[in-house]
């Protein structure tokens, strides 16, 4: 049973659904990095995705769960960024 | 057409499995606007449209083709959503632009102080001529490794990243060809017609 101070997620990792466990005191980019682990995405930096909620909108990885008010169970998405291309 | 060297097992499994997981957010995508239309090992057809529009516009459609997916990239093209055409350059409804980093340029005759800054754009969809079929200039794509400029960057730096999985492409594609669309726009033109005046007597 989560804790008090725990919310489950589920992160979308490039299309790929994971379950996560995100702590509220915490901020994003902890629970990206465990998103990323659980996906087996381990060969980019952090700073090269980028989270989004379902209706595309940029989640701020230094903003805590907490400040968010997700409500439970609720999906985002998370993507490689585009990169300097062209 | 792509010839299809590796073992298609690999390829349609790995594809099937693209196909699967975007079918379990199916109702998510759709609320952005993307339509799966048709998927059939190797191709896929999303039509992307603009919800936030009123009324609703369909915008573009993306033809990906998984052929040696993923010993080699997808083809990515925008194409006619309606035809599954792709579109020349000068036909794309929206050419994915990006913003450029702002510059500043000293401009002779103007003091130093009166700064002007240099905005700019740079499309993601790549052509050499207007009457080119463009090609998405991003890793994780086969047109962009298969580029003699890209040598450099090979898919294999990109491939275990996801760089070529379905909905990360998608995202950037909505990114910088759908949610930069707010609005319609109108122009109103207003004209004076004069008749001719009555004859002379």
């Amino acid at each position: 049973m989560p804790s008090a101070n725990e919310i489950d997620l589920t992160v979308v990792v490039n299309g790929q659904p994971v379950q996560v466990k995100a702590n509220i005191h915490e901020p994003l980019r902890t629970m990206i990095e465990h998103a990323l682990q659980k996906s087996g995405n381990s060969g980019q930096p952090i700073e090269n995705w980028e989270l989004r909620d379902a209706m595309g909108q940029i989640l701020d990885p230094a903003r805590k769960v907490g400040e968010l008010n997700f409500p439970p169970g609720v999906t985002l998405f998370l993507s490689l960024k585009a990169g300097v291309g062209g | 057409m792509s010839l299809q060297y590796v073992d298609p097992t690999v390829s349609r499994k790995k594809f099937e499995r693209e196909i699967a997981e975007y079918r379990a957010l199916e109702n998510k995508y759709r609320e952005r606007g993307w339509l799966l239309v048709h998927a059939e090992f190797p191709k896929v057809l999303i039509v992307l449209a603009a919800p936030k529009l009123i009324p609703a516009a369909i915008v573009m459609g993306v033809a990906f083709d998984y052929t040696n997916y993923d010993a080699a990239p997808p083809s990515v093209r925008i194409v006619n959503p309606f035809t599954g055409e792709p579109y020349k350059f000068k036909e794309l409804p929206n050419p994915l632009n990006r913003a450029l980093p702002r510059q500043e340029i000293a401009v002779p005759g103007i003091p130093a102080a009166a700064r002007m800054m240099l905005a700019g754009a740079q499309p993601y969809m790549q052509p050499h001529q207007p009457d080119d079929i463009p090609f998405l200039c991003l890793a994780g794509v086969r047109e962009y490794h298969d580029h003699p400029a890209h040598s450099g960057d090979v898919w294999e730096l990109h491939r275990t990243s996801g760089a070529g999985r379905l909905v990360r492409l998608l995202e950037i594609i909505h990114r910088y060809g759908i949610e930069p669309l707010i609005g319609f726009g109108v122009q109103l033109v207003p004209q004076v017609g004069f008749n001719y005046g009555p004859p002379p007597p």
